[in-house]
């Protein structure tokens, strides 16, 4: 029998089992990744904490470490590193209570729609500072201006102080909004944002670590 | 001029029923304009409405208006084509027009407390009534449920009409796509404290919606519009319908893995949000051909069957859905690719660069080609054969395009400098931000964006003006 | 170096695959589009059945 000349390429069956296909096998593979992905993210516990464990998401008990965030020469680009024992608002919290705590701090920063101004892990609005890694920003440091502004000797006795009154305390003409955060609300968030700045995000924000002294000296972070 | 909102010479109930889905989304659209502008001004000027309607609230409004908006004139679009695509009437009517009541006193319900309650206390009582705090699917959880009870009865229509009725290549993808569409949704209604969990589930809602489903839903509405509109044949139309649903799905599932470069996800993601992404703009390379394609093969065969004139039986709805073609690959397609790739968006991620891209690219892909069915619901709701552009459709598809794009350009500068400032050089700290946000090139952007928002809003009442006389004029004139 | 160590903080599958310059992603478009060639085959050979 002779070979007819016949056209696969404007076949629409072809088309419609190739479309069926990709879609299932790209559907197969992205529930696949997601079933990986979501054991490397799902929150560490107390005891990885204690272990010196790494994981990506540590538990709520993070915030009774100090943070950190450097340059690391393995992965390339800036990690977080969880260092010794601190005390946040004063204590050691435990394994309920943070958590209680990191509840409390994320329902806040929902209800108050963080996300429609500032960018929390990069993504939301761009009309305030991103979120990511606020906790180890230069501004509430000891050295920075926020803890004498607000007249608090700790970094998260002052971001609380400001969370209550951010108008109260302008550093610019673009302003933050009074919530009507409460002082309870005002530490869940505190807790929400040490949390993450703790979590493991492939080096962004790049540089953020990058101090005034790195800048005199030149060098950089990038890749 | 109001009366012809009433004027209808339709005897399909779906379609009626998509024409009442079209006048709520051509409302929230404005909305949406009137928010935007707000928070450009807030921008530019710190103290507009500070603490009385501030840039949470405006930002929030102008895109939950959005999204809906658009939902509405998608359910509308799929009304309009049901009967002409399997030969039989909705099934289901009336559900279907209690559900579009039920959904409408939700959404008036849910902007209200947005603009009146703005913030609740941090309780999960706050997140079921007031809203979710969570970009684009801030609805609350009551809403939430709502919604999906009303999509459900929607789709029940949708479903039980295909059966019922012919089940063409065209309703077949569009009764598929829209299970995926609707099931999404699912993935965004929980509350967890842990914030890449959450970020990760919120992804498959805003990314599988707006980069594969509705993509490939467009692409549908583009075939059922092309074989409408210049009577392009069907199995023609069919057969790139399906190489688009194979490269818009094949790129866009696992395009996804650009959302999860930086939210804690690990680092494996880089490589498969890399390519598969790079490959997004491809199909709607595709579409856009397709489109050019098809149209000037209908006027060319026309023409050589001694025909006199436009093969285009309605003018402006052409007219948007070419813009739609082109749109989507510049929007979606090369805005997008400009900063997918991770060695880039390490820098990009969280600038104006993604609010430049969110721009054109919700217009090109979205905004245009729904426009275009509503010219394409008017020419049938009042009967005319043949619909052609007037001076107000042409203004208006005008000053809107211009405006978009003026939008756009002006946000990449700002987010060109914000990227080389505030992230390259200073590394995304506090200081860092406001360093950049304070420098000239930046403002001036900012400038130009508020000035172009108002070129769309005048371009937005030319439209609004236009479908609401353009059906009229035309039946005069074909009498 | 051309192939570089494992960087990533939990070992796994995806990234055992994801140890050099685009191999993960290499890999998947592979697997996704190599049966496209057995589908064109069946296409062509019933359309020259009907033929």
């Amino acid at each position: 029998m002779a070979k007819k000349n016949v056209s696969v390429w404007t076949s629409i069956p072809f088309w419609r089992r190739s479309a069926a296909w990709v879609t299932g096998f790209a559907v197969m593979l992205l529930i696949w990744l997601s079933f990986d992905t979501l054991g490397q993210i799902s929150m560490g516990t107390d005891e990885d904490l204690k272990a010196g464990t790494t994981k990506r998401v540590p538990a709520p008990t993070v915030i009774n470490y100090n943070i950190d965030y450097k340059m690391d020469k393995k992965r390339g680009s800036e990690v977080p590193v969880i260092g010794a024992k601190e005390p946040f608002f004063g204590k050691e919290w435990s394994v309920e209570e943070a958590a209680d705590l990191l509840h409390l701090g994320k329902l806040t920063s929902q209800a108050k729609n963080c996300m429609n101004c500032h960018t929390l892990l990069g993504n939301g609005a761009y009309f305030a500072p991103d979120l990511t890694k606020s906790w180890l920003d230069p501004m509430w440091s000891a050295t920075g201006p926020m803890q004498a502004m607000t007249g608090k000797p700790t970094k998260e006795e002052a971001m609380a102080e400001f969370l209550i009154n951010p108008s109260q305390y302008p550093t610019h003409a673009r302003m933050m909004p009074n919530l009507g955060i409460t002082a309870e609300e005002a530490v869940g968030l505190v807790a929400f944002l040490k949390h993450m700045s703790s979590i493991d995000t492939n080096g962004f924000p790049r540089n953020f670590s990058k101090t005034v002294d790195q800048f005199k000296v030149g060098g950089t972070n990038a890749r | 001029m109001l009366a012809s909102i009433k004027t209808n010479s339709l005897t399909n109930e779906g379609q009626k029923l998509g024409m009442m889905y079209f006048r709520v989304a051509i409302i929230l659209f404005g909305a949406q304009l009137l928010m935007g502008l707000i928070a450009a001004i807030q921008f530019l000027v710190p103290g507009f409405l500070f603490e009385i309607f501030d840039f949470s609230v405006a930002r929030m409004v102008h895109i939950n208006a959005l999204v809906v908006w658009m939902l509405y004139a998608m359910i509308g679009s799929v009304y309009m084509m049901i009967t002409d695509e399997t030969g039989v009437e909705t099934v289901g009517i009336k559900l279907g027009k209690l559900g579009f009541w039920v959904l409408t006193a939700a959404v008036t319900v849910v902007v209200l407390v947005y603009i009146f309650v703005q913030v609740g206390a941090g309780t999960e009582a706050s997140i079921w009534l007031i809203h979710e705090g969570r970009e684009y699917i801030e609805a609350p959880r009551w809403a939430d449920i709502g919604i999906v009870v009303v999509v459900l009865i929607f789709y029940w229509n949708v479903f039980a009409s295909y059966m019922a009725g012919k089940q063409t290549g065209i309703m077949t993808v569009m009764v598929a796509n829209l299970m995926a569409l609707a099931g999404l949704y699912l993935a965004g209604m929980f509350f967890t404290d842990n914030i890449s969990m959450d970020q990760f589930w919120w992804w498959w809602v805003i990314h599988l919606w707006v980069e594969a489903t509705w993509e490939v839903f467009v692409g549908t509405l583009a075939a059922y519009a092309l074989i409408r509109l210049i009577g392009a044949k069907r199995e023609i139309v069919e057969m790139w319908l399906w190489i688009e649903v194979l490269m818009l799905f094949g790129s866009g599932v696992l395009g996804m893995g650009h959302h999860y470069f930086w939210i804690g996800t690990p680092e494996y993601w880089w490589e498969i949000g890399a390519l598969f992404s790079a490959l997004e703009p491809v199909p709607l390379i595709a579409m856009f051909v397709h489109v050019l394609y098809d149209w000037g093969k209908e006027q060319g065969m026309a023409h050589g069957r001694g025909e006199e004139g436009n093969v285009v039986t309605n003018g402006p709805a052409m007219a948007w859905i070419v813009t739609n073609a082109f749109g989507n690959f510049l929007g979606a397609g090369v805005w997008g690719f400009f900063h997918t790739l991770p060695q880039v968006n390490i820098y990009t991620h969280g600038t104006q660069f993604t609010a430049a891209h969110g721009h054109l690219a919700f217009f090109g892909a979205y905004a245009t080609i729904l426009i275009g069915m509503m010219y394409y619901g008017v020419q049938k709701a009042h009967g005319v054969e043949r619909m052609a552009m007037n001076f107000k459709s042409k203004m208006g598809i005008f000053l809107i395009t211009f405006g978009v794009l003026g939008m756009t350009v002006a946000l990449t500068i700002a987010g060109y400098e914000q990227v080389l400032v505030e992230r390259a050089e200073l590394g995304g700290t506090w200081n860092a931000f406001f360093i950049a946000q304070e420098l000239p090139w930046y403002i001036q952007a900012q400038l130009w964006r508020t000035i172009m928002g108002v070129v769309t809003l005048v371009g937005f009442i030319y439209l609004v003006w236009d479908l609401l006389t353009i059906g009229k004029e035309s039946q005069k004139e074909e009498v | 170096m051309f192939f570089e160590p494992f960087t990533d903080v939990v070992p796994s599958f995806f990234g055992w695959l994801n140890q050099g310059p685009l191999t993960l992603t290499i890999f998947l478009h592979t697997v996704i589009i190599l049966p496209m060639f057995w589908i064109y085959k069946q296409e062509k050979a019933n359309l020259e059945k009907e033929a």
